[in-house]
């Protein structure tokens, strides 16, 4: 079976692109509780455990991950890889670059601060002056339903941004939840995730477009959440907070809602 | 256009409609316009739903995308609606009449397709899990057709009630082997662990929702349920229960919502208005929507490819040969006619909730992928086109069946002279509906100058009937005379069986209304005597052999069956004796067909805490 792909002709069929390995492609290593350790030794986190179980249900020897800038992933450029694990939301602008699966994690746009900055209100969220990683979903979020007073600053990803934010720079971001709440948790206090928009967001895994891979990973993704193996990996890697702040961070309404 | 105008309508700015108001709006759309659009084309409105989710989905016009995620949650709980609706519905009567032919069919109508498919799924190389499942979405199938064979009056045909029977055993089947493979692949453990789980499971649900749950309903229909709206959410929040007591064993929630279904059969007639109103928020809203979520899920790109269609060429194969090998082993062995095993072939075809729901499941935990999904589709359709014509060609070459006996139970009119009555009348006809599934209406006959004192009395008659768990729905029968008020009712309610109520012997009364009523009516009329009762024996009391009864159904055999259904246990008839017609003592229900009314006008009035029904057989 080994490097096969095979699991089962009726959930569909998987060839990677290198005989028995799983590449990757993603944006960010590390990336706090995602990815850990670094592209050519990573050492685990949410999404590489993924990428492993995935590689293990299709009976693939190894992971290797890839690191590509977002800006090409949503583009449709995955430098090679079999599929893409980036805390994704499909729109229908990346459909026409990329192919989806069904969503691993739902997850709310979480406002991060430093700590002490409060966001109360949409008002006070307006004063503030934002950053975002640039082609994220959050840059429209942003500008549609927060319209902040002042320009959006773009950044190139999640590094930049964050250091921006504890710099000053910025005054505020938006990330997605678990993700904001493991860069809030290391921060040592610094960081602060002080709000949640109301509408959830959907995070997939992405392939390339016309990829034969599609409907062998979509349905490992939905095995996976079944079988409740992306929840304990959810909760090693980023731990019982995330479950909790989803109920304790409080709601931002915005111009949309 | 005013000049000032000019610059505050450029100012305007529009949005894209978007968020859950959108998504609502586009839904309810498709449930409004699909069904109505394919029936015109002589499709199944079903068709319509689920082409009108392709529609919106993100393989047609995308307004509902890929990552939404409210239609499918909504979607989840149409399907548990679904399967509690089709385990509610099911009538359990007719099913015991029948039960070995019922038992046979649902064997083989089951057995077959389910070895058919599980073959098939191991050819095409699938795990074991993914064969087993593919075989008991085949083996099960939805009465989708039976309002046809209903409406042909052929409901009590032995072929239609064999087959409405055989899908208790079929549905039941396939939702354990669905609790099984979904069991071994979503719970951790070693096979051991996981298979005692889910028969622990399996026994905890079936002792919460066939032991437990029923009681529980009675209990809170009869404290709580006075009002429509918190009747109708205890059956919702009934299966919800049971859908999560299955869930919390890591058994699909739908097995859970079927068992509900069962286990609220009989405290929810399918006549009866309760019945009405899952019926009504069922097909207007929750099993629309999750057929339109199920549309979502159509790729005609996955639909065309040959892998779908030869997936689907054998699911339909696998599934129309275990079919009609079913129907016609039955045909051999149990001796039913062509055109009645061609009716029950028609009726076991078509595939839709069950199937739905073993698809949809195998999806959502990874065994099926999406050509399968698609497959699946196609089969539906393909079984509702084939069931339709062979119900539409067999239906008019089947005999109406003969006339059969009436099921007692199934309508009772109880009509009160004096609503003290109520709260012994109402347990009563509630025991005597049970057995049949039955419901039972409450009138309190009014003349018309007594109209306005007596409306306000009508509280205790629904008081009484909900504490006996029946939703009588009490009406005022306002009369100038009551006998023809009451024939005329019980004709236009199809009545079963009249309970008429009073609470002193009035020879008047006995001679004249009840008699008339007894005389104008064709099904049987018990007169109630006695108010204050609590009944803990019945006994049956018979008149000598050669009486000259003249009406049209057994009176002592009647007397004997309401006594079993009412005691709950079985019971003999004595002999009528002069002590037959003194007061039975307190606790006691004497049960006596009577052949005059003399004879009913000289029976003592029961003392407090006992009664007598009467049976007019004149």
């Amino acid at each position: 079976m080994g490097g096969c792909g095979s699991i089962s002709g009726s959930a569909g069929e998987f060839t990677p692109a290198r005989p028995g390995v799983l590449t990757v492609a993603t944006s960010a290593v590390p990336s706090p509780g995602f990815w850990e350790g670094t592209a050519a030794h990573p050492t685990g986190g949410f999404e590489y455990e993924l990428a492993r179980e995935l590689a293990r249900r299709f009976g693939l020897d190894r992971v290797a991950v890839k690191v590509v800038h977002f800006h090409r992933i949503v583009r449709g450029h995955l430098g090679g890889a079999d599929v893409a694990i980036d805390l994704l939301t499909p729109t229908s602008e990346r459909e026409e670059a990329l192919e989806f699966t069904g969503p691993y994690l739902k997850s709310a746009p979480t406002v991060l601060v430093r700590a002490g900055t409060e966001v109360p209100d949409l008002k006070t969220a307006q004063e503030l002056r934002w950053g975002a990683i640039q082609s994220t979903t959050f840059v429209e979020t942003i500008e549609d339903a927060i319209v902040p007073e002042g320009e959006l600053v773009l950044f190139d990803g999640q590094q930049e941004v964050v250091a921006a934010l504890e710099a000053g720079r910025i005054e505020a971001t938006l990330l997605d939840l678990p993700l904001a709440v493991a860069i809030a948790e290391r921060s040592g206090g610094k960081l602060e995730a002080v709000a949640q928009l109301p509408d959830k967001e959907a995070l997939a895994v992405a392939l390339p477009q016309g990829s034969p891979n599609r409907q062998a990973v979509d349905s490992a993704i939905r095995a996976l959440t079944a079988d409740g193996t992306i929840e304990d990996l959810l909760e090693e890697w980023v731990g019982d907070e995330a479950a909790n702040a989803e109920s304790e961070i409080p709601l931002l309404h915005t111009t949309l809602h | 256009m005013p000049a000032a105008l000019t610059p505050a309508l450029a100012g305007i700015s529009l949005k894209s409609p978007s968020g859950a108001t959108w998504e609502f709006l586009i839904l309810f759309l498709v449930v409004i316009v699909g069904p109505p659009l394919m029936t015109r084309a002589r499709v199944p409105g079903i068709i319509g739903l689920l082409v009108g989710g392709f529609a919106i989905g993100p393989y047609g016009l995308n307004l509902i995308g890929a990552g939404n995620t409210t239609v499918p949650d909504l979607g989840q709980l149409g399907l548990l609606y679904l399967m509690f609706v089709a385990g509610v519905e099911l009538d359990l009567a007719l099913i015991r009449i029948h039960r070995r032919a019922v038992v046979v069919y649902g064997v083989l109508t089951f057995a077959l397709p389910m070895t058919f498919g599980t073959v098939i799924g191991l050819a095409l190389g699938w795990v074991p899990a993914a064969a087993l499942l593919l075989g008991a979405l085949l083996s099960s199938h939805t009465l989708l057709l039976y309002p046809t064979a209903r409406a042909a009056g052929l409901s009590a045909d032995r072929g239609v009630a064999t087959a409405v029977g055989a899908t208790v055993l079929t549905d039941t089947a396939a939702l354990v082997v669905l609790a099984a493979v979904s069991g071994t692949q979503v719970a951790g453990g070693s096979p051991a662990s996981i298979a005692a789980q889910i028969v622990v499971g399996l026994a905890v649900l079936v002792a919460f929702t066939l032991v437990a749950l029923p009681r529980l309903a009675r209990l809170a229909f009869r404290f709580l349920g006075t009002d429509r709206v918190v009747r109708y959410l205890l059956a919702v929040a009934s299966f919800l229960a049971a859908g999560t007591v299955a869930d919390v064993f890591g058994i699909e929630p739908i097995v859970g919502a079927f068992f509900a279904g069962l286990a609220l059969n009989r405290l929810v007639p399918n006549e009866g208005p309760l019945m009405d109103r899952i019926d009504f928020f069922g097909s207007a809203v929750f099993v629309p929507i999750f057929l339109v979520s199920v549309g979502l899920l159509l790729d005609p790109g996955v639909m065309v490819e040959g892998e779908t269609l030869k997936l689907a060429g054998l699911f339909i194969a696998a599934s129309l040969a275990g079919k009609a090998a079913a129907s016609g082993i039955a045909r051999l062995a149990l001796g039913y006619s062509g055109p009645q095993a061609t009716l029950m072939l028609g009726l076991t075809v078509p595939q839709a909730a069950a199937t739905l729901a073993a698809t949809i499941v195998g999806f959502n935990i990874g065994l099926f992928d999406q050509s399968v999904v698609n497959a699946a589709l196609v089969l539906i359709l393909a079984s509702i086109v084939v069931g339709t014509l062979l119900v539409d060609r067999s239906v008019p070459t089947v005999p109406s069946p003969e006339a059969v006996a009436h099921r007692v139970g199934a309508r009772i009119l109880v009509v009160l002279t004096d609503p003290a009555q109520a709260r012994l009348a109402f347990p009563l006809a509630a025991r005597v509906a049970a057995a049949d599934g039955g419901i039972v209406r409450g009138m309190l006959a009014a003349p018309a100058a007594e109209m306005a004192a007596l409306e306000p009395r009508l509280a205790e008659l629904q008081a009484a009937a909900y504490a006996a768990g029946v939703d009588a729905e009490p009406r005022l029968l306002v009369h100038h005379a009551l006998a023809p008020a009451v024939v005329d009712t019980a004709t236009e309610s199809r009545a079963t069986l009249v309970v008429l109520g009073v609470s002193t012997v009035d020879a008047s009364f006995l001679g004249s209304d009840a008699e008339a009523v007894a005389a104008g009516l064709a099904v049987p009329v018990a007169v109630l005597l006695g108010s204050e009762a609590e009944v803990r024996e019945v006994e049956v009391v018979r008149e000598p052999a050669d009486r000259p009864g003249g009406s049209a159904f057994d009176a002592d055999g009647l007397a004997i069956d309401l006594g079993r259904r009412i005691a709950g246990a079985e019971v003999e008839a004595n002999d009528l004796v002069p002590e037959s017609l003194q007061s039975p003592r307190p606790g006691l229900l004497r049960i006596m067909p009577a052949t005059s009314w003399q004879l009913m006008a000289g029976t003592a009035d029961p003392g407090k805490g006992s009664a007598v029904l009467l049976l007019p057989d004149l």
